[in-house]
């Protein structure tokens, strides 16, 4: 069995993004694996230890320092890696399908993980169109995952806090959400046995994708301007217990 | 008429907060100015708040352990003070200093010894029954991951620990300086916050007071700088001062990593502060079970001496501002994982990034000045928060002897420590003093 996970190499979340050019941010700053994608190496390498048989392949498409983030899957326990180098920054479009050309030249997939977005440019599309192009099903936001033989079973989280049992057959396309597991990091002699497994390289030029007819650029970024006001909850603790659930209700709407 | 003060204190951090306390207890009435908006939320709020004893003077060790009484018996040192935010803890996890080659500790022993500190001597099969997850291999020199040698197997073991009981951390720096002000507050000590001074006045080499950024002007005949990172500004706002300073002070950025413990171990509740030489770290438990890793300033990691409002800006750019970079985040991770082997480390760097007040040899400045009236408590470079409430106990003294008359530079105070009764010579923290070389160099002081 083939798993592929699809990763992507971003800016640190607790980094101080600026605007350097229009449409660029300064990239001297940290950047580490998409979040999600944590969650979606963690699942395949489960499925991994569980079955025995399985290959779990990291993909991901960037700069050469993207292969940090490679890396870093590995360390987490993939077994081998594929980095699709491109110096500019690729749209939904193109990285679908410099990422389903470099799967089909490399094998054959059973599962493609991704994460359910990047954290980054959040477009949300990379893993349906991969999925479309590969004539797979695919499921966003899973929280929960079961394989049993030819069969996947998953719970996604949906709208308004509500869940969704789906039921899919092989090979399809996950889009792993927060709630799906607590990816386990590596330890140091993982990391090193990591330098020493296998990283393909290849240009996304040499890959000869179909041109899309269209593209999305990102004409300017702005930084985001930050809105949100401290409050301070004043009375005893009972009364601010109080106030806070009621914000929590009402107003951020994370509780019932 | 300008507002008038005994004693302005400029700072209300760990240092400034203390020295306030005592001069109030003394009769003075007391101002702290604080560009910041509460107690302690600048370079303090960040210390990883260890309490040890072993440094690379006797007088260091002395005046460690000295603070030590003052943690241990928090709620009478600050009188018995309500604070409606509750009083800091002193958690007394013990602390470990691994005997390599990393530290002199052959000679901290003897200062042990001199001081008469509490200790045990722990060999590897010790330490291993106190903390099962130390590898007690030597890794030693101290390498970064970038060095193909920093993977290469160790040979050698580790040669035991000395263990001092009575070591540990304060789990919440900030709120102990928050009780400090409650506490100076009772002896009628005052506090202004996010207010920025930008002028010390000065006439006839007699400080007059402080004029701040909105144009407020506080007069005293005694300023002290306790301003931290900061402190190089103050300096040279104060005439004659920077200039009559053979050691000086400036800002130097530091990061300090949060990494999860292994699974299974409860670090945070059974595990010790370790300085670890041998790789250039020191660690202690952090809440959520973390290991706080903390750096020996070791000679093969870049030093960033930053300018403090650049970098509480978040100017300067990777490796220059208050953000976490990602080789400094490998670099101490790494060397904690060479002892711990099982520890996990994530994809994200989490942790702290501040600044330390550095002096030119790492120990402090704790002086009066060229200017009469101004005095220094500046220099702590990142080893003096378990000392503080002797600085405030010491620089009280100080200033009030040389406000009385002493030449503290023709003669220096001798300054007797209230717990352990030994008397020291203020004059070893001296702004004139030459280069001591029998420093460390580094946050071990």
């Amino acid at each position: 069995m083939q798993i592929y996970v699809c990763v992507k190499h971003v800016p640190d979340t607790a980094a101080k993004i600026t605007v350097k050019a229009p449409n660029q941010i300064e990239e001297a700053i940290t950047f580490i694996m998409n979040p999600y994608d944590e969650n979606a190496i963690e699942e395949a390498v489960r499925i991994k230890k569980r079955r025995g048989d399985a290959e779990v392949i990291a993909v991901t498409l960037g700069k050469p320092a993207a292969e940090n983030t490679l890396r870093s899957a590995l360390a987490m326990g993939a077994d081998r890696g594929i980095l699709i180098l491109t110096e500019d920054p690729p749209d939904s479009l193109v990285t679908a399908r410099a990422l389903t050309v470099a799967i089909e030249q490399d094998g054959t997939p059973d599962i493609i993980f991704t994460g359910k977005e990047s954290i980054d440019n959040a477009g949300f599309q990379t893993m349906y169109r991969l999925a479309a192009a590969l004539d797979m099903t695919v499921v966003s936001n899973v929280a929960a995952f079961a394989l049993e033989g030819k069969r996947v079973v998953v719970e996604c989280q949906m709208e308004g806090g509500a869940r969704g049992v789906i039921e899919l057959s092989l090979p399809c396309v996950i889009g792993a959400g927060k709630g799906l597991n607590k990816p386990s990091y590596p330890t140091l002699p993982a990391i090193m046995q990591a330098r020493r497994k296998e990283v393909k390289r290849i240009a996304l030029d040499s890959l000869r994708i179909e041109k899309p007819s269209a593209r999305a650029d990102i004409l300017e970024l702005k930084p985001a301007v930050e809105a949100r006001r401290a409050q301070q909850l004043k009375g005893s603790a009972e009364e601010v217990v109080r106030q806070l659930i009621r914000i929590l209700r009402e107003e951020a709407r994370v509780i019932e | 008429m300008n507002p008038k003060y005994d004693a302005i204190i400029i700072g209300a951090g760990v240092i400034g907060s203390p020295i306030a306390y005592e001069l109030a207890q003394m009769g003075y009435q007391t101002l702290n100015i604080d560009k910041l908006a509460g107690p302690g939320a600048g370079s303090t709020a960040a210390s990883c708040a260890i309490v040890r004893a072993h440094y690379s003077t006797e007088d260091g060790v002395a005046m460690a352990y000295e603070g030590f009484k003052y943690w241990l018996d928090w709620e009478n040192y600050l009188g018995h003070v309500k604070d409606e935010k509750g009083l800091a803890k002193f958690m007394n996890t013990g602390s470990i200093l691994l005997k390599s080659q990393g530290h002199d500790w052959r000679k901290v022993k003897k200062h042990y010894d001199a001081v008469g500190v509490k200790y045990e001597e722990w060999d590897n099969q010790k330490i291993n029954a106190m903390v099962p997850v130390y590898d007690l291999h030597e890794y030693w020199p101290v390498k970064r991951p970038e060095d193909p040698a920093f993977f290469h197997e160790p040979t050698q073991m580790l040669a035991g620990a000395l263990f001092c009981p009575e070591g540990g951390y304060v789990n919440d720096p900030e709120l102990s300086v928050h009780n400090i002000m409650r506490a100076t507050e009772t002896k009628g000590g005052q506090f202004i916050f996010n207010a920025t001074v930008v002028e010390v006045r000065s006439q006839d080499k007699q400080v007059l007071g402080v004029t701040l950024q909105d144009g407020t002007r506080i007069d005293a005949p005694v300023v002290v700088n306790a301003a931290g990172p900061h402190s190089f500004k103050i300096n040279q706002m104060a005439a004659g001062v920077w200039e009559g300073c053979n050691i000086k002070t400036k800002a130097l950025r530091h990061e300090v990593m949060h990494c999860p413990s292994p699974e299974g171990y409860d670090y945070l509740n059974k595990g010790y502060h370790t300085s670890d030489g041998d790789v250039g770290i020191y660690y202690r438990p952090e809440v959520g079970n973390m290991f706080l890793i903390g750096s020996e300033d070791p000679e093969c990691d870049p030093q960033e001496w930053v300018d403090p409002d650049e970098f509480y800006a978040g100017q300067g750019g990777l490796g220059r501002d208050n953000q976490l970079t990602e080789a400094q985040w490998k670099a101490q991770c790494y060397r904690l994982a060479r002892r711990i082997p099982t520890l996990p480390i994530p994809n994200q760097p989490k942790g702290v990034c501040d600044l330390y007040d550095c002096s030119d040899d790492w120990i402090p400045i704790y002086d009066k000045s060229d200017l009469k009236g101004f005095y220094m408590a500046i220099g702590t470079s990142g080893n003096q928060y378990k000392n503080a409430p002797v600085v405030g106990a010491m620089m009280a003294e100080l200033i009030d002897a040389c406000e009385k008359g002493l030449d503290h530079d023709q003669q220096p105070l001798q300054f007797k420590l209230r717990n352990i009764g030994r008397s020291f010579n203020v004059g070893f923290f001296s702004r004139k003093r030459a280069i001591n070389y029998a420093s460390s160099f580094s946050v071990n002081g």
